[in-house]
């Protein structure tokens, strides 16, 4: 194997891996995914619900020092039909209200806010503030989510 | 040396716009402990203590501004003390409140620093912006929630919240107050802030010609915070960048975590479909991953050591390119060992016919 990466050219290492979150994270999110995968491949039992509630397990254990995975967390493990994280349909209807309200700017800034609380697990529990920062990291989760889905997906078809 | 106030010897005093604040009985008593080393002992330096967490910015950063060797003291000290709520210079001292009074000896321990101590304190309080803003830098661990702060509160703006760390999920609840003298100080540099670090307070000043309403005070500095945090998000979601005005930067924000959270269910839709067949090969995820996390290598909010890395090991590699966009295996060959130790990698003769460029 030295053999192999000598030959590579223009490689470029980081000396602390374990420093970098993205790959923290990935890592980590990979490590949950996969074998729960695997213990539902063995079952037979892969029923959509199901491997969603892996993904979003995975994620939320992936993701302990941020706020809204402790909230992800407690809903997966509160109820066996685990609410998703998509609340698509009850944003467009937001949306449509704020529309309503006749350019009340204020009004239509806190109803976006709000609806970004919904979006965010947790967030409804959270000041503003707080949640504007935990929507960063969640959105910062859900990209590197994205992405290790798409190479599982990828890698096995 | 009138008009001291009640916070111990020091004669610190917030709030005071003199500049001869530090001449007063406070410096007398510091060539104490230039002298001697007994003096370090934790019953002196009780009244420092006190007197440092109560005190002003404004007045202190001379004192404090020391060389570096004076800072790498006190750099020292902050991962020790976790409250985290010192805004300034004075922060510095501050955990010199959380350790005993043996560390403190240790800590300021030659008597060299001490005479220098004294003499920034005598001197003028020209530079002390700079000087403070070097100060800040150099004490300023990621640790600290507001030393940052104290950082653009020398820029002379109201203050605004900096990046949190990830681990600062929450933010701590802030009291805001005005400064009582602020209507008499109100100009255009007196929108400083001070702070009480035990009662985790930050004071604001009303700007010239702003109202001082203390609600409204409050209020502003809210719409501060919030307007920061909309910026960093802002350069967090993709193509907003030209974007002005809340209501529209909210819209993105939520079209775009709505899409993600759309994606994310597809994408397990479609593993669940797929997922009897998986013959799944870890090594190469990450790879993939790998490769492809790192051509998006946005700011991101709030997530410190988020930003790009790049590093040689020099009995590894063999030549580095600058431009690392598309380069796939940063972290290649240490992410693979950290799976190994993981325990995870059951097949290692996967690893060799591991390519570099993940197919």
């Amino acid at each position: 194997m030295e053999r192999q990466i000598i030959n590579k050219k223009k490689r470029v290492f980081s000396l602390e891996p374990n420093k970098n979150p993205s790959a923290v994270f990935t890592r980590k999110y990979t490590s949950h995914l996969v074998p729960a995968l695997k213990k539902l491949n063995m079952n037979k039992n892969s029923s959509k619900q199901t491997v969603k509630h892996e993904v979003d397990m995975a994620l939320a254990l992936s993701a302990q020092e941020f706020a809204w995975s402790r909230f992800l967390l407690q809903k997966l493990s509160s109820s066996t039909n685990p609410t998703t994280t998509t609340s698509s349909s009850d944003g467009i209807q937001i949306l449509e209200r704020s529309d309503k309200e006749g350019g009340n700017e204020e009004g239509e800034i806190e109803e976006k806010l709000r609806e970004l609380q919904t979006l965010l697990p947790g967030g409804e529990e959270m000041n503003v503030e707080e949640m504007l920062s935990e929507i960063g990291n969640y959105i910062k989760c859900l990209e590197l989510q994205t992405i290790a889905l798409k190479s599982i997906v990828q890698d096995s078809t | 040396m009138g008009g001291e106030s009640n916070e111990g010897e020091m004669g610190f005093k917030h709030g005071d716009d003199e500049s001869g604040g530090i001449s007063r009985v406070g410096i007398t008593s510091m060539p104490l402990y230039a002298k001697a080393d007994p003096f370090f002992s934790s019953a002196d330096w009780g009244p420092v203590v006190n007197a440092a967490g109560g005190f002003s910015s404004s007045h202190y950063h001379p004192s404090m501004a020391m060389d570096n060797p004076g800072m790498s003291c006190f750099s020292h000290y902050q991962p020790g003390s976790g409250s985290g709520f010192a805004a300034d210079m004075p922060a510095s001292l501050l955990p010199f409140g959380d350790c005993g009074g043996g560390q403190i000896g240790h800590f300021l321990g030659s008597d060299k620093k001490g005479e220098r101590l004294i003499r920034a304190g005598e001197s003028s309080h020209e530079d002390h912006h700079q000087v403070s803003d070097d100060a800040v830098l150099g004490a300023s661990p990621i640790g600290k929630r507001r030393l940052p702060e104290a950082e653009s509160q020398w820029n002379k703006k109201a203050v605004e919240e900096f990046q949190e760390d990830p681990q600062r999920g929450s933010d701590q609840s802030q009291k805001k107050h005005k400064n009582d003298q602020s209507k008499e100080t109100v100009n255009k540099e007196s929108s400083q802030s001070e702070e009480a670090p035990k009662e985790n307070y930050i004071h604001m000043r009303a700007r010239r010609g702003q109202a001082t309403n203390s609600h409204s005070l409050a209020e502003r500095v809210r719409r501060e915070k919030i307007s920061e945090r909309m910026r960093l998000l802002q350069e967090l979601v993709p193509g907003c960048n030209k974007i002005t005005g809340k209501a529209v930067m909210l819209d993105e924000i939520i079209n775009y975590v709505q899409s993600l959270q759309q994606q994310v269910e597809f994408l397990s839709m479609k593993l669940a479909t797929v997922n009897p067949e998986i013959n799944i090969d870890i090594d190469r995820i990450l790879a993939k991953d790998l490769l492809q996390s790192r051509d998006r290598n946005t700011p991101t909010l709030g997530l410190n050591p988020f930003s790009g890395f790049q590093g040689t090991i020099p009995n590894l590699c063999t030549t580095t390119n600058p431009q690392y966009n598309p380069l796939p295996q940063t972290t290649l060959e240490s992410e693979l060992q950290n799976l190994y130790q993981m325990g995870f990698v059951s097949n290692p003769t996967t690893m060799s016919s591991f390519s570099p460029n993940g197919n």
